[in-house]
């Protein structure tokens, strides 16, 4: 563990804006002034998350505020995805405030709060994504919520008011489960240690859970998954996601559906770590296969029925966050491995749609797919964008999710849940053929006659080609550097350093993974422990 | 001993307090209610402090005063005042009668699965946890049995009362600065439901969350 100040620092950066948003005033100077400390806000963050992933990679676990803040590998991927998709939704930002600005939607006081929360969102999120006290990372998970609120209720409708009560509230209440887990977790520690300041700390936590009450671990987990669980949108905790991802503005449902849920399951496999060292793999494997297994079956059934495009979007992501939950119960180091790779995969592919869909807004004025049609003639860049996603989503290669899902089958048929990974792939059809329907109607159709033909602009197609860019650059092959995070991570989740090398089928595994060559080192493995065998995806 | 004794008692009363919030036909009575329980819950800290010579509880009570008897019960009292919903009703959804025997199966069943924790530092005061336990169903309790949003923010409030006299139970010497980022979340959390609460009644004219079906499926 080495002390350092960027994590303080990557926080202190969004917050600062956050307020100095809040205290312009709303009226006198242009939008163009929160426009820029946006920019300047998710500029900075993206810049921190690059240099903290760049340390990290190099070998340093970074520990600020006596210990309250720690960046792992672990922590280290949920940041990067804060700060890439947190950068390119904030820049999409730019236009879609723009036009809701133009067409009256929203006026300057929302364009201000709109801003201003969005770093305070990303503050929060930050906030848990760099947690080692446990408390604290409950708090920022909860704080996640609130800084969100107001952007899921952004546009005062009677729909998006009701979306922002049922979003707060489920919630709150779900969330506050997880505060029981965590008191739950915390009295076992302290009890255990003898020690009430460093028990609070997920680290020594986790390096201390064999001696902990099996009974207390235990009943923490079921607190935390519920709790938690709720708020990363796994069935049947996921009743305002749906809601929530549909009413917020375009770029926000972005955030929350690529960014927030993967925060909120990151604290999961925080306590998922701690819980397979207390009590072994199989209590914990057993509630996330069975959790995950119906997240998948539910929501690509409600996936299929959707005629809304980002309810649609917003029931895959709970589809999606069911497979790596499902990933998560599998266990050993592939399937870990894999349900981490189906996260940053993801998260990049569900940017990319709701920036779709908010292009799709922006054109047609609706999200209902019986009316959205001929997006290739009307808007052909954003059309070719949306088919992207869309193949993305529905797992063809060469497109990121492909290689994530067949890790994760490949765990499933390893570990001899064939029944079990078949009745899941059964189900993605029935969302492969849901996707089908988007592209045929929606993307390829006829365009409606009185359609005003033209793309919108630059600002706004920009971030989703970088989008795309990176999905493409991870489907093709897992970037070395990605492939050695993973590995590590796996390690510091079930403290096993069996090498697995998390890359595409079709990819030759980094031979610093398999085994160390010329006597070098080998890189970030060494950060969490000493490997003691290794071996590779089929 | 005696000291355990009146921990465990006090934890009675936060029972009789819950239900009085639970029960009471108006958002502002609830207030009120909930002022009293949470001025329970801080007598309750103090025996605890006094019990397990904890400096941090100390800290906690006076935070715990300022936060949960004073501020969140004031905002709550001013902005719920104001709204009203004459064709709710109380919102309850079933009787009171049913909503005590409710709660007593609640106690029941966490009295039951707290006697399973082998834990020693809560040998003693047991009955203290069934009770916090049971606090936090109970305040799930309020919010499924309510239609009116306002009432269902007191569930919540409750609920966090609950874990936090778990966490002053079991981890009496808890670092201050975790009770304050609970209390100050818990604080955040009202004062954004209330507003929220405030926008959906001068929008939509009710209170009553049935009405709240503009999105489905």
């Amino acid at each position: 563990m080495v002390s350092s100040i960027l994590p303080l620092l990557i926080l202190c950066g969004p917050l600062a804006i956050s307020a100095m948003v809040f205290l312009m005033p709303a009226r006198s100077p242009s939008p163009r002034w929160f426009e820029l400390a946006h920019l300047a806000s998710i500029t900075f963050v993206l810049a921190l998350s690059i240099m903290i992933l760049g340390r990290v990679i190099a070998g340093d676990n970074l520990a600020a505020l006596g210990n309250w803040l720690y960046v792992d590998s672990l922590g280290a991927i949920f940041l990067m995805l804060i700060g890439v998709v947190g950068f390119l939704t904030g820049l999409y930002s730019l236009s879609y405030i723009r036009h809701d600005l133009k067409t009256g939607a929203l006026d300057t006081t929302k364009v201000k709060l709109y801003y201003g929360f969005f770093s305070l969102f990303l503050f929060t999120m930050l906030l848990a994504a760099t947690s080692n006290n446990i408390v604290m990372m409950w708090v920022a998970v909860e704080a996640t919520t609130l800084g969100s609120a107001f952007l899921v209720g952004l546009y005062s409708q009677r729909s998006s008011l009701e979306a922002a009560w049922k979003y707060v509230i489920i919630c709150t209440v779900g969330v506050a489960f997880g505060l029981y887990g965590t008191v739950l977790a915390y009295a076992n520690g302290s009890d255990v240690l003898g020690n009430s300041q460093d028990a609070i700390l997920w680290t020594t936590l986790a390096s201390h859970a064999a001696s902990l009450d099996p009974m207390l671990a235990k009943l923490s987990f079921v607190f935390v998954l519920i709790g938690f669980g709720t708020k990363a949108g796994l069935f049947p905790m996921h009743a305002w996601l749906p809601d929530a991802h549909s009413e917020a503005p375009s770029p926000v449902s972005a955030l929350l559906s690529g960014v927030l849920l993967k925060c909120a399951l990151l604290v999961i496999i925080r306590y998922y770590a701690i819980t397979v060292r207390a009590v072994g793999p199989e209590f914990p494997q057993l509630l996330l296969l069975i959790l995950g297994t119906l997240s998948i079956v539910i929501a690509s059934m409600l996936f299929f029925i959707q005629q809304d495009l980002k309810r649609k979007l917003a029931y895959s992501s709970v589809e999606h966050i069911g497979l790596i939950a499902l990933g998560l119960g599998l266990g050993g180091p592939l399937g870990v491995g894999a349900a981490l790779l189906h996260a940053v995969n993801h998260s990049l592919a569900k940017a990319l749609l709701f920036c779709g869909a908010g292009n799709v807004l922006m054109k047609y004025g609706t999200r209902d797919l019986g009316s959205v049609k001929g997006l290739m003639r009307v808007a052909p860049v954003s059309g070719l964008l949306m088919l992207a996603g869309a193949l993305t989503l529905a797992g063809f290669p060469p497109f990121n999710i492909f290689v994530s899902e067949f890790l994760v089958f490949v765990a499933g048929l390893k570990a001899g849940y064939f029944w079990l990974m078949l009745v899941c792939a059964l189900f993605f059809t029935i969302t492969v053929g849901g996707l089908i329907q988007i592209v045929a109607n929606s993307v390829l159709g006829k365009s409606p006659e009185n359609m005003v033909k033209g793309d919108v602009g630059w600002a706004a197609l920009l971030p989703m080609v970088i989008l795309v860019g990176l999905i493409l650059t991870m489907g093709v092959a897992v970037p070395q550097p990605i492939s050695r995070l993973l590995q590590s991570a796996t390690a510091v989740v079930l403290d096993d350093h069996t090498a697995v090398a998390i890359v595409a089928p079709w990819q030759t595994p980094d031979p610093a993974i398999t085994g160390p060559i010329d006597g070098k080192p080998k890189p970030l493995a060494l950060a969490t422990g000493t490997p003691s065998h290794t071996e590779t995806n089929p | 001993m005696v000291g355990f004794q009146l921990i465990n008692g006090l934890a009675g009363l936060l029972i009789i307090t819950s239900l009085l919030v639970i029960l009471s036909g108006k958002p502002g009575n609830s207030a009120r209610f909930y002022a009293l329980q949470s001025f329970v819950l801080v007598l309750l800290f103090l025996a605890l402090a006094e019990v397990s010579d904890s400096h941090e509880l100390y800290l906690w009570s006076a935070s715990a005063f300022v936060t949960k008897v004073v501020l969140v019960p004031a905002i709550m009292y001013r902005a719920f005042a104001k709204l009203s919903d004459p064709k709710l009703g109380s919102g309850a959804v079933m009787p009171p009668a049913l909503s005590v025997m409710l709660a007593a199966v609640v106690v029941i069943l966490c009295f039951w699965v707290v006697s399973g924790v082998a834990l020693p530092a809560a040998t003693a005061i047991k009955p203290a946890l069934a009770v916090s336990l049971a606090h936090f169903f109970l305040g799930l309790a309020c919010i499924v049995t309510q239609r009116n949003i306002l009432k269902q923010v007191f569930g919540y409030c409750l609920m966090e009362n609950g874990s936090h006299l778990t966490l002053a139970l079991l981890a009496a010497k808890a670092p201050e600065l975790v009770e304050v980022g609970i209390a100050t979340d818990a604080i955040f959390a009202v004062a954004i439901m209330t507003v929220l609460g405030t926008k959906i009644f001068l929008t939509l004219h009710t209170l009553d969350a049935r009405k709240l079906t503009t999105l489905k499926g």
